[in-house]
């Protein structure tokens, strides 16, 4: 059955997510600095930011299930993280140089998801999947999906074997419900965005798998909504909607509504917001992704939901 | 004498830790049933009336494990407790109800003795379909005591039907750091594993998680060695000390 209520909300929060997201772009508040080098060392500062909106705003477009509004903000995003990228010549550089590293990859799958394209940049990821060094790269086994899914997203050659890939992970372990913590908390929601393709593909995520989420999904929510983290709160709401008749309810999304400000914003976790705007950008972007990705994915869901019934 | 300056509660609160202590270790003796009081029941101090009181049912875990039914001395002294403390107040409606199917256990079991008669089933407590896993597995928490061989009912059956529900309510309390509470419902969780239910949560590490990591009390303690017991019986044919009503009735652990 679906709740008309939490598609309201989700849909409201979302919105609000992205125009929040797009003002702050729209300001430079995103920018990654001019003068950055292709050999910069950390890109997680640099421009994981980037690929993360470009992320959320592919999804909007893929989806289709966004008013006019929000589908041409997703879109305007999506132009002006594309042009910082310089058309995809930074990615394009720092993966010829550092040819093992896999972000350029999985920033690049983001924006071709939405139809940006560096034919070079594929041919040259072409190349580097027939090396065994790339999938050699001692990574964390839930990032390691995250790849395959670009490379899938990306039409790469490929074909990994999507379940061992998945037995490696946290979740494919199934433990404890009661031994996951807050990092392994996000190494489950990702182990599902990237099996699922961020819902689109909800037979992706392997039935034991699904059936151990189904069960403690409502638990973990609870908790950490309880402690206000949310961020992770809001990822499982993503979880939630990737596969499947979601389990959770209202309880996720009123909370995140509760906390959520005027402008849009919605805080990572219950700590004061920063005064300044910019800070206060850099502290919740993540979050605003996210809410963007839960509202997008949930709706999208009981979109599908109702046209198969 | 320290007596008078000692703040009541905490007299209590140790009057309840000293006879939960007694009758764990009778538990895990193997003995009959613990020695609560030297003298008659008449003239049992009352902090000791207090803690019968407070343990309720829980008295009697030692005996109905081993298969047996409510023991007198015992039986004797609880019934003097309820006649001499009041029931405490309940801060709530739901609360009452709480304490009413705490004391319908407790009446349920002295009615095989000399010191009851039958005694109505108060109000049902609502399930998790109207109030949630979460809600309800606190309450059920709370109505650990009732999770013992001879005793069934419709607090039972909620138990039957919504295995996943006290799981969930475990696991919630483990992250939460509750171990009062995880320990309680685990017991719940053995209580259906006893009624012969496919479990939803494995038990063990849970039950060794609280008790190297809880507060070492012996209340808990006491939850823990009943979930230890049931369960060993479940592991073998049945369920452990002729519980009734066993084989259970439902499909077993829906969705909350």
């Amino acid at each position: 059955m679906i709740d008309t209520e939490v598609l309201a909300t989700a849909q409201r929060l979302g919105s609000r997510a992205l125009s929040w997201l797009h003002a702050a772009h729209r300001d430079g508040l995103g920018r990654i600095p001019d003068n950055t080098l292709i050999d910069f060392a950390d890109a997680d500062n640099a421009y994981k930011p980037l690929g993360e909106v470009a992320l959320a705003a592919s999804l909007v477009l893929r989806d289709g299930v966004s008013g006019p509004a929000d589908t041409r903000a997703a879109r305007e995003l999506l132009d002006g993280c594309w042009a910082q990228l310089r058309e995809g010549d930074l990615l394009y550089e720092r993966q010829l140089h550092h040819f093992t590293m896999t972000d350029p990859l999985e920033t690049y799958g983001h924006f071709a998801r939405a139809g940006y394209r560096h034919p070079a940049l594929e041919e040259l990821l072409d190349s580097l999947g027939r090396l065994r060094a790339a999938h050699a790269e001692e990574i964390r086994p839930n990032r390691r999906l995250g790849v395959a899914n670009a490379r899938r997203v990306v039409g790469l050659d490929h074909r990994p074997d999507w379940e061992a890939l998945a037995r490696g992970t946290w979740l494919g372990a199934r433990p404890e419900p009661w031994a996951v913590n807050w990092m392994t908390g996000y190494d489950i929601t990702h182990t599902v965005f990237h099996l699922t393709d961020w819902g689109a593909r909800p037979e992706g995520l392997p039935g034991p798998m699904r059936d151990y989420v189904r069960d403690w999904l409502p638990v973990w929510l609870d908790v950490w909504a309880e402690v206000g983290q949310w961020d992770l709160v809001a990822e499982l709401l993503v979880v939630d909607a990737c596969f499947g008749e979601p389990t959770t309810g209202r309880q996720g999304w009123d909370a995140l509504a509760a906390v959520q400000h005027e402008d849009g914003l919605l805080p990572r976790d219950g700590d004061p917001v920063d005064g300044d705007r910019e800070r206060a950008f850099l502290d919740h972007q993540h979050t605003a992704v996210v809410a963007v990705v839960a509202g997008d994915v949930t709706l999208a869901r009981a979109l599908r939901a109702t046209a198969d019934a | 004498m320290p007596f008078a300056e000692t703040p009541l509660r905490d007299e209590y609160a140790a009057a309840v830790e000293r006879v939960a202590r007694l009758t764990l270790d009778a538990l895990r003796d193997g003995s009959p049933a613990a020695a609560l009081a030297e003298q008659p029941a008449a003239t049992a101090p009352r902090p000791l009336l207090a803690a019968v009181r407070v343990l309720g049912a829980d008295l009697f875990a030692p005996r109905l494990l081993a298969g047996a039914g409510p023991d007198g001395p015992t039986a004797a002294l609880l019934a003097e407790a309820r006649r001499v403390l009041p029931a405490p107040l309940a801060p709530s409606e739901e609360a009452a109800r709480v304490l009413g199917w705490q004391d319908w256990a407790v009446g349920h079991l002295l009615a095989r003795t000399p010191y009851g008669g039958a005694v109505p089933p108060p109000a049902a407590l609502p399930g998790p379909e109207e109030v949630g896993w979460r809600a309800w597995s606190v309450r059920m928490a709370q109505l650990s005591g009732l999770a013992l061989p001879g005793l069934d009912g419709p607090v039972h059956e909620g138990a039957r039907r919504h295995v996943l529900g006290l799981a969930r309510g475990t696991v919630r309390s483990l992250l939460r750091h509750d171990l009062t509470t995880a320990a309680r419902l685990a017991r719940w969780l053995a209580w259906t594993e006893a009624e012969g239910l496919p479990p939803r949560l494995e038990l063990g590490p849970v039950l060794d998680r609280i008790r190297l990591a809880g507060d070492g009390s012996a209340r808990t303690g006491l939850d823990l060695a009943v979930a230890g017991r049931l369960a060993a019986g479940s592991a073998g044919s049945g369920a452990a000390g002729g519980a009734e009503g066993s084989g259970g009735s439902a499909d077993g652990g829906r969705a909350a």
